[in-house]
């Protein structure tokens, strides 16, 4: 394909009513984090080990039975939280796995921003950084491949570090909201004079003003018409529920979206966790109707999209003395896709570190969440060689895709 | 039935389909422009190429200059108007008073806070935040409460919170923002609002379960004092959770959610439970705690961490990026560390050194402004006239620094990368700020363009010239002017500067 600059492509997307781009955007990969270290032991329970449930004299779910606050069955070992119900026939149809005991190996802190900070870097340490966040480096490995204003979008308000050094990521919680309001309602005036001032600006500033006016060059062209989800998907009325429903809207549009992020807060469960019923399990049944909703609108695109669920560290094994968990070391991510080598969970148990040696009471870790990621980018993205987002490391073999 | 304000605005906004001023609000901004001087008749703005130093120092030491605040500064001398900034109670606020402290929920106790609504509360704490930083005279110390606020960052939407903070911002933030850091640590340690977000409350021991709640220990540890890389270790935070096992506040549901007996008179408010402390002697950061100190461990324990010198250097580090630049030389930031040990913690004495430094001085124009400095510099420079309705706050949510709503306890970032994802929402508020369409927002468009001899009969080259250095404290380049010319629309072109990479800095 003859390299097209991108103001041609501009131009030509706004005489078109329905853009499409091709080669661009094969695959899109959604990442998910669940921010506050989700106590992921609630949410896929070991329940067939006794230590599980000495551990947790309130706050574990019940072995898998015909109550439906129990857990739902996925394996002799495994059942899900009841309120993730919706993912169940996923995992059983072979397009959702688990990796169970995935974490930051040398994370002696346990502190949110630190584990997050590395996780979303994919660094192995704060001293030792590669500079940018993983999804970044690995977007800007891809530079030049078709890259567009929307090959990465940000589900909210803030650049997730994750995508920090992407070539460019637009930040949005609503396609609708794209548009320069210009006193004399002719947006372009405006847009050139802004192109000028940008233009001449060789910082960073410069940079994301310049992306800015190719996105709202781009989206301008995709609004105006109202938006059904296929097959009857009813997202959550939330943030997290319509912040789906617009990554939906942008895979089927086919602007190029490559990785889009997306952020559900709140488990973070120090106090009053809960169990069947309670904080986590009202994120948990969010999360399951959001992706479940998600799935079915992008039925006839599952080919080429993958949804992947990650935490900053688990939590630990037994409960503290307010009803609720403290911060851990491992957690179980999970990955929703037609690639995935489906309905596992992936790594040995018991996963439960001495006390002494690997932080008070949280999951060994068996994997570096750098495999995981790693192996993600190659099986879902086609990523190559992994050298270029995570330098100096040498993923093992998880199994995952 | 008696109306509430609320209810009042919400039947205004949904029968007119606009938000509408209260009559009290039309009468404050009816006497503000009487009596006050909203816009000097003549105004001198910078003619220097590089950044003006008086308006450097009010871009950064202010939220920006109000009009004719450059000149102020100018005369009176940077120093001694520096001097008078931190000392706010020498400095007369009446009109910024008069808009900013009528709204109830301001004032109130913990425990009265709970006869009021949720969304009450948040609403008028927020525009408390906003109306003190566009109006008060006192602009240091407003900048410090934003400073503050942000490094003991409290969001109302957890628990109890929203019912706490109107306290903790009086009694922690506002009342120690210029004072000693060690006070204000103190403070917040036992801050209803603080023990609530980070979980304080029911760090206890009982006798099954002797595992404290580390929340608040590791947070006070890596994000109020030492900072990540303090040199504290895993056993240091469960240690400092330890020395404050016990230290709870009363709600007023208890843990069932049943509401408790209404006549409790401490409802709200904290204390020391001894029977939940865990008395045995501790040690932090090397330093013994003996057994049996009770409540005085909590005071141990703060000095331990206030006195440590990874604080000085994490304190003097964090007010240096946020004043100066990200890349402050090492020089700047180890004589305001070594200031910290000097003056035990004292604030004012910071400042001084870092806004009388050669470094402040050479960072003209380095960093971003984020959205609250960003809106409040905006309103300032066209001498808005607001009372800081929703419409105006939504602008905040848009550019992503919703006031005490930031999820987790390291507040907004002075970082600058994470805010440019959001600049087409920093575009939209410039253009229609400037075309006049925020509701209930009145900008003095016309009097600042007569009163920089930039009104009618000027070229459009000379208007831009004088309203961009007005704006920016300094001259625009050729390319800076060439961009405004294509546009025949002066608010349109008033909006465009606003949104130019040059007002997006300070």
């Amino acid at each position: 394909m003859p390299s097209i600059n991108r103001r041609a492509l501009l131009s030509q997307l706004l005489l078109t009513t329905a853009p499409v781009v091709e080669d661009a955007g094969k695959h899109t990969l959604v990442c998910v984090f669940l921010r506050g270290g989700a106590d992921t032991l609630n949410l896929l329970v070991p329940y067939a080990d006794d230590i599980y449930y000495k551990g947790r004299a309130s706050l574990a779910i019940a072995a898998p039975s015909n109550d439906s606050k129990s857990a739902i069955r996925l394996s002799d070992h495994y059942g899900l939280h009841p309120m993730l119900k919706p993912l169940a026939d996923k995992f059983h149809d072979g397009r959702l796995s688990f990796v169970q005991g995935v974490g930051i190996r040398d994370n002696s802190s346990g502190s949110h921003f630190e584990s997050q900070d590395l996780m979303e870097h994919g660094d192995a340490s704060l001293d030792n950084s590669a500079g940018g966040g993983w999804l970044g480096r690995f977007l800007h490995a891809r530079a030049g491949k078709n890259l567009t204003p929307l090959s990465a979008v940000a589900i909210g308000t803030k650049l997730p570090e994750s995508l920090r050094g992407a070539p460019s990521v637009s930040v949005m919680q609503s396609l609708d909201d794209i548009g320069i309001k210009a006193p004399s309602n002719k947006p372009e005036a405006a847009a050139a004079a802004l192109a000028k001032l940008y233009g001449a600006d060789v910082t960073l500033l410069g940079e994301r003003g310049r992306e800015t006016l190719d996105l709202f060059h781009r989206v301008s062209a995709l609004q105006h018409n109202d938006y059904h989800p296929a097959n009857d998907a009813a997202y959550p009325k939330d943030e997290f529920g319509s912040g789906l429903r617009e990554i939906a809207r942008l895979i089927k549009a086919g602007v190029g979206l490559e990785v889009a992020c997306i952020d559900l807060g709140g488990w973070d469960t120090h106090f009053l966790q809960g169990t069947a019923e309670g904080t986590q399990a009202g994120r948990a049944k969010l999360l399951a109707d959001g992706l479940a909703a998600f799935d079915a609108d992008i039925k006839a695109e599952r080919d080429n999209v993958s949804v992947f669920v990650m935490t900053e560290f688990g939590r630990r094994l037994y409960e503290n003395s307010s009803l609720g968990t403290d911060h851990g070391r491992g957690f179980a991510c999970m990955l929703l896709s037609n690639k995935v080598k489906g309905g596992r969970v992936i790594g040995s148990w018991p996963a439960l570190a001495e006390e002494a040696s690997d932080g008070p009471g949280g999951m060994k870790i068996h994997f570096d969440y750098r495999s995981v990621f790693s192996e993600v980018l190659r099986g879902t993205m086609g990523l190559a060689g992994t050298g270029s987002v995570f330098p100096d490391f040498k993923p093992e073999s998880v199994g995952l895709v | 039935m008696k109306t509430t304000r609320r209810q009042f605005f919400q039947a205004a906004a949904l029968s007119s389909g606009a938000v509408a001023l209260s009559g009290c609000e039309r009468f404050i901004s009816t006497i503000t422009s009487a009596t006050a001087v909203v816009v000097p008749d003549h105004l001198k703005s910078s003619e220097s190429l590089e950044i003006d130093p008086e308006f450097h120092l009010l871009s950064r030491a202010a939220f920006g200059p109000w009009p004719g605040n450059l000149q102020h500064v100018k005369d009176m001398g940077r120093e001694a108007w520096i001097e008078e900034q931190l000392n706010p109670d020498s400095i007369s606020d009446a009109a910024c008073d008069f808009r900013a402290e009528r709204f109830n929920t301001l004032f109130v106790r913990p425990a009265e806070a709970y006869n009021f609504k949720k969304p009450l509360l948040r609403d008028e704490l927020t525009r408390h935040a906003l109306l003190r930083a566009v109006y008060s005279q006192r602009q240091l110390y407003e900048v410090m409460v934003e400073f503050w606020t942000d490094h003991l960052n409290i969001d109302l939407n957890k628990g109890d919170c929203v019912y706490f903070k109107p306290a903790d911002d009086r009694e922690v933030i506002r009342k120690h923002a210029l004072g000693n850091f060690r006070d204000l640590i103190r403070a917040s340690a036992t801050s209803p609002a603080m023990l609530v977000y980070l979980d304080g409350r029911s760090n206890k021991v009982t006798k099954g379960k002797p595992v404290p709640n580390e929340n608040y220990g590791r947070e006070l540890l890596e994000l109020h004092t030492l900072g990540v890389n303090g040199g504290y270790t895993q056993n240091d935070v469960r240690e400092a959770a330890r020395c404050l096992t016990g230290w709870t506040v009363n709600l007023l549901k208890n843990s069932e959610g049943k509401v408790k007996q209404l006549f409790q008179p401490s409802r709200g408010e904290s204390f020391f439970n001894p029977e939940h402390h865990d008395d045995g002697s501790k040690m932090v950061l090397g330093k013994t705690i003996p057994a049996g100190g009770g409540e005085a461990d909590l005071e141990r324990l703060i000095d331990i961490v206030c006195e440590h010198p990874s604080t000085a250097k994490f304190i003097a580090k964090k007010l240096c990026i946020h004043f100066v630049s990200h890349d402050t030389p090492d020089s700047l930031v180890q004589r305001v560390a070594h200031e910290f040990t000097k003056t035990k913690g004292d604030i004012k004495s910071l400042l001084r050194v870092i806004l009388k430094s050669d470094e402040f001085y050479a960072s003209r124009g380095q960093l971003l402004k984020r959205p609250f400095r960003y809106i409040v510099s905006s309103l300032r420079a066209v001498a808005a006239d607001t009372h800081a309705h929703q419409p105006l706050v939504d602008w905040l949510h848009r550019m992503g620094q919703g006031l005490f709503q930031y999820p987790t306890p390291d507040g907004y970032t002075d970082e600058e990368a994470p805010w440019m994802g959001t600049l087409l929402w920093r575009w939209n508020f410039a253009l229609t700020l400037a075309g006049g369409k925020i509701p209930t927002v009145q900008i003095a468009a016309n009097k600042l363009r007569k009163a920089l001899d930039a009104g009618r009969g000027k070229s459009a080259d000379e208007v831009t010239t004088k309203l961009f250095a007005h704006f920016t404290g300094r001259q625009a380049r050729p390319y800076e002017l060439e961009a405004v010319r294509g546009l025949n629309n002066d608010a349109e072109a008033l909006g465009v500067l606003l949104a130019s990479p040059a007002f997006q800095r300070c």
